[in-house]
């Protein structure tokens, strides 16, 4: 039998310690120590995708979709035990299912007497994930989890869960703390690993360079995607000198990055997707083109009677991987660039925005490219007028951008700042309070918030969920809701408590979309709490009828025509 | 059958026998107080209390003002209604459970117990068998399954000694009653200076008297506490506890441990499982054993699966709703 290096035992005990460990740099290099024993390249790519990634790198945005309730219910049948009788009054307890797992496997006799661990390597454990991720039906899943499970200790079992989520572990150890391990581990300068990784995208490649000494390796390439900058609000970061920015209209449409050298095209989505195939029309108007190698930034927006159209309609074009004829005809898309990134075969994301703008301008005007208009806006008031213009044209307010700030990939400073109008708001009653997990352990912060239907022939119920909302209250705010909460209580499913409609709740939102699989047949985007409406009753909630009014409002809200002061040139 | 029904927010009274278990009612001749913990001892001062005199002196250093008796282990107290024998319920010290043999049958009320016992205390013993069964389930779910005892004495020891070691103060946090005075006990072979907690420490004499070590403590002093173990219950720190000493390590000792999230509600460096209650797996167990016709369940947020347990093992079982209070 060939012995195992870095088995995913030993990964999972290490996360368990740096778990257990509070300084930072401890856990760093708790991390750094495991990293070094690990020989093996592929091995070792694992293990940082594991702990800063998931089962899958982020760049494949691949998932397994094994939710918390087919883990659960595996477990349960695991260990024997009933599902709704045992294993919920039991997360209930511990604010984590798998942390419940966990014990459970542990402690119940059964399930120990089914398990007989055995080391495996992380390719092996990768192997499962990729058979998990093939996989649709429940019972299928299940099966395959029991399989697995058998041969892990409970500590494997409660991270292969997470790591199976995508999401953090919740061990207080994020991607920052990986690329700083890596920087450690092979005695790298931290700032080039940070480099590297957001280069490349991924821990995994970032790992191997490192170990081989060949970080400076990582460069900007023509067809991989490159982590997008982002802006923060505005509120949050006070602008004092407008005259250090420029400003852009900010389109209500889809981010994009685009490829282009001659006639080969790729475009890919803001969470670094190819969706290359979900936009022919945007393909085929760069290919036609033949542009030199380049790489624009911007944003694709259903484009028609030089009217910018509202996202519903852009919308319908998103999830589809290779529209037809009618879905185009209907919903032309267009791209709108405001950034290059590369161009004259080098990437110039470390060039000021001023200069990068000045190549972007020239590229677009010789090649009739659709580019943002940028102005100065040297006063607050200028800063409304440009602003309400932008309504007018139909987006969602303004971009504030640095021009002396270069490309800062993967970021979200203030070196963008978007000037955004809330949608709307709705005074909705809370229906259901779900209690949270980790640090929110032990309190209700998520709430579940319906609207009425009470005067609505289509349904039997008096209110219909619409939307679910987490933070924008404060600390006390949540433990007065809390205290409310228990008292309105008259269901238990879990760690989701129904409630008595009383409590009302105003919330705001960026938009209003239709989404068939609802009750409502509508989401919102963002929700979040804006006020707490002690005030307020269940008859003072918004109906259905005035989410379907706001909808059909802003569908049909007359847009500005872009032949007058245009957000973008053309 | 024995009737009984409940006295105050987590007392018991017989009306047949005249009894009441940790509480008080105005027609009872006889209270029995299982242990002095705040949930389970009475404040009437027109109680008269039958316990141990562990239990009895503890209950007057805080605030027990009624008459009371000492009742010691296997030395049954016998009315022509009754006979009442307490055993030792490995709880805390001085904890007992209540059996109480009539004509009507016999009744095991167990108060708050851990079998196998605390080191801390008298030890655990129990009737053979008993009619009915009224049980605390305060650890009445299968997600916790204790350590052996070995192992958490030698994480408590490890933990002071490596700290002190890398130049830190040792915090364990633990209840002012029991639990602090059980990590002393195991700390003891030790033979470190420890400093207790105020409200702990007047109550370490008790524990004095009857004989258990709790090596060589001092009540907490801030200017001198610095380097030594320190030992206090899990609210001191945010009022102010050692707030003068920046290197130290904090310990959270409590059955409530064993949940994960504790670490982060309490930013403490070690959770350490250390229960004074049996867990779930022992809690099934001793019903079993003991065999009774009826198990009264009380003190649990989660009666439901301990009695879906039960049913599984063929025990009749119903949830007795008696209000615990908070504790760690």
């Amino acid at each position: 039998m060939h012995e195992i290096h870095s088995s995913f035992r030993a990964l999972c005990e290490t996360l368990q310690a740096i778990r257990e460990t509070r300084s930072s740099n401890a856990k760093i290099s708790f991390f750094a120590g495991f990293l070094e024993s690990i020989d093996d390249e592929n091995e070792l790519a694992l293990a940082v995708q594991f702990t800063g990634e998931g089962a899958f790198d982020d760049l494949s945005g691949k998932r397994a979709s094994v939710g918390s309730r087919t883990s659960g219910l595996a477990a349960a049948e695991f260990c024997d035990i009933d599902y709704d009788l045992v294993f919920k009054p039991c997360r209930t307890a511990t604010g984590s299912s798998s942390e419940t797992i966990e014990r459970l496997m542990a402690n119940i006799p059964h399930a120990i007497d089914k398990r007989s661990p055995t080391e495996r390597s992380l390719s092996q454990i990768m192997g499962i994930f990729k058979n998990l991720a093939a996989l649709s039906g429940r019972d299928d899943k299940k099966e395959l989890l029991h399989r697995a499970w058998s041969g892990m200790t409970p500590v494997e079992i409660k991270y292969f869960i997470r790591i199976l989520g995508q999401g953090s572990l919740r061990i207080g150890f994020e991607t920052r703390s990986v690329v700083a391990s890596i920087a450690d581990a092979f005695s790298a300068d931290r700032e080039e690993v940070r480099y590297a990784h957001m280069i490349t995208g991924s821990l995994g490649k970032t790992v191997v360079l490192a170990k081989n000494q060949r970080l400076h390796e990582a460069a900007f390439r023509l067809f991989h995607p490159l982590s997008f900058m982002l802006a923060s609000p505005v509120e949050s970061r006070a602008v004092d000198n407008l005259t250090q920015y420029v400003a852009e209209e900010k389109f209500d449409g889809m981010r994009a990055q685009v490829h282009v050298d001659g006639k080969k095209v790729r475009i890919f989505s803001r969470d670094l997707n190819d969706i290359t195939h979900t936009f022919p029309d945007v393909v085929s108007f760069f290919s036609d083109k033949n542009l030199p190698p380049a790489v624009f930034d911007g944003e694709i927006c259903v484009y028609e009677n030089e009217t910018i159209q509202p996202f519903q309609l852009l919308q319908k074009r998103m999830g589809i991987k290779k529209p037809g004829k009618k879905v185009l005809d209907k919903y032309p898309s267009l791209f709108i660039a405001y950034d290059l990134l590369y161009t004259d075969g080098a990437p110039i994301f470390d060039l000021p925005l001023s200069e990068r703008r000045d190549k972007l301008q020239g590229i677009c005007d010789e090649y009739q490219v659709p580019v943002t208009a940028q102005f100065r806006v040297d006063t607050f008031n200028q800063l409304d007028e440009r602003f309400n213009l932008a309504l007018k044209h139909g987006n969602e307010g303004l971009m504030l951008k640095k021009t002396d700030s270069p490309y800062e990939y993967g970021q979200r400073r203030k070196s963008w700042l978007k000037v955004k109008k809330p949608g709307g708001s709705f005074d909705t009653v809370v229906m259901y309070a779900h209690a949270g997990s980790g640090k929110r352990g032990g309190t209700y912060s998520d709430f579940t918030l319906g609207i009425s239907v009470k005067n609505d022939e289509r349904y039997e119920e008096e209110f219909i969920p619409i939307g679910k909302a987490y933070g924008g209250y404060t600390n006390d705010e949540l433990s007065r809701m809390n205290a409310r909460i228990k008292k309105l209580a008259v269901e238990r499913y879990g760690p989701t408590l129904g409630l008595i409609p009383e409590l009302v709740v105003e919330i705001e939102f960026d938009d209003i979309q239709v989404n068939r699989r609802t009750k409502a047949g509508y989401t919102l985007r963002l929700p979040r709490f804006k006020a707490i409406r002690w005030d307020l009753g269940p008859s003072d909630v918004n109906t259905l009828q005035d989410v379907e009014a706001f909808y059909a409002k802003r569908l049909n809200e007359d847009r500005l025509a872009q032949h007058e002061n245009p957000s973008f040139t053309f | 059958m024995l009737r009984f029904q409940k006295t105050g927010y987590h007392g018991l009274y017989f009306p047949d026998l005249g009894i009441a278990l940790d509480g008080y009612h105005p027609e009872s001749d006889y209270v029995f107080v299982s242990h002095a913990h705040a949930d389970h001892m009475p404040r009437n001062r027109s109680t008269s209390a039958f316990a141990t005199s562990a239990t009895i002196d503890l209950m007057k250093l805080r605030g027990y003002r009624g008459e009371a008796t000492a009742l010691e282990f296997g030395n049954p107290l016998e009315t022509d209604r009754f006979k009442a024998t307490l055993y030792p319920a490995g709880h805390i010290l001085g904890s007992a459970m209540v059996f109480l043999e009539t004509d009507e049958g016999s009744l095991l009320y167990t108060g708050d117990y851990k079998t196998p016992p605390s080191p801390a205390s008298e030890g655990f013993e129990t009737p053979e068998t008993a009619d009915f069964l009224i049980t605390e389930a305060t650890f009445g779910l299968p997600i916790y399954r204790w350590k052996p005892i070995d192992e958490l004495v030698e994480e408590i020891k490890t933990f002071a000694t490596n700290s002190l070691n890398n130049g830190f103060t040792p915090v364990f946090l633990g209840y002012n009653l029991g639990k602090a005075q059980e990590i002393l006990h195991i700390l003891a072979p030790l033979r470190l200076p420890a400093m207790i907690h105020g409200a702990g420490y007047k109550l370490c004499k008790v524990y004095d008297d009857h004989n258990i070590d709790l090596g060589s403590y001092s009540a907490y002093d801030r200017d001198s506490c610095e380097g030594q173990i320190l030992v206090a219950p899990s609210s001191a720190l945010s009022n102010g506890f050692a707030s003068n000493v920046s290197r130290k390590k904090v310990a959270y000792c409590s059955g409530w441990a064993a949940n994960e999230s504790r670490r982060t509600q309490l930013t403490a460096h070690k959770l350490i499982p250390l229960s004074d209650h049996l867990d779930f797996f022992e809690l099934i167990r001793f019903c079993k054993e003991l065999s009774p016709k009826k198990v009264f369940i009380t003190h649990t947020p989660n009666p439901d699966v301990v009695q879906h347990y039960l049913d599984n093992e063929g025990i009749e079982s119903s949830f007795l709703d008696l209000e615990a209070e908070p504790k760690d």
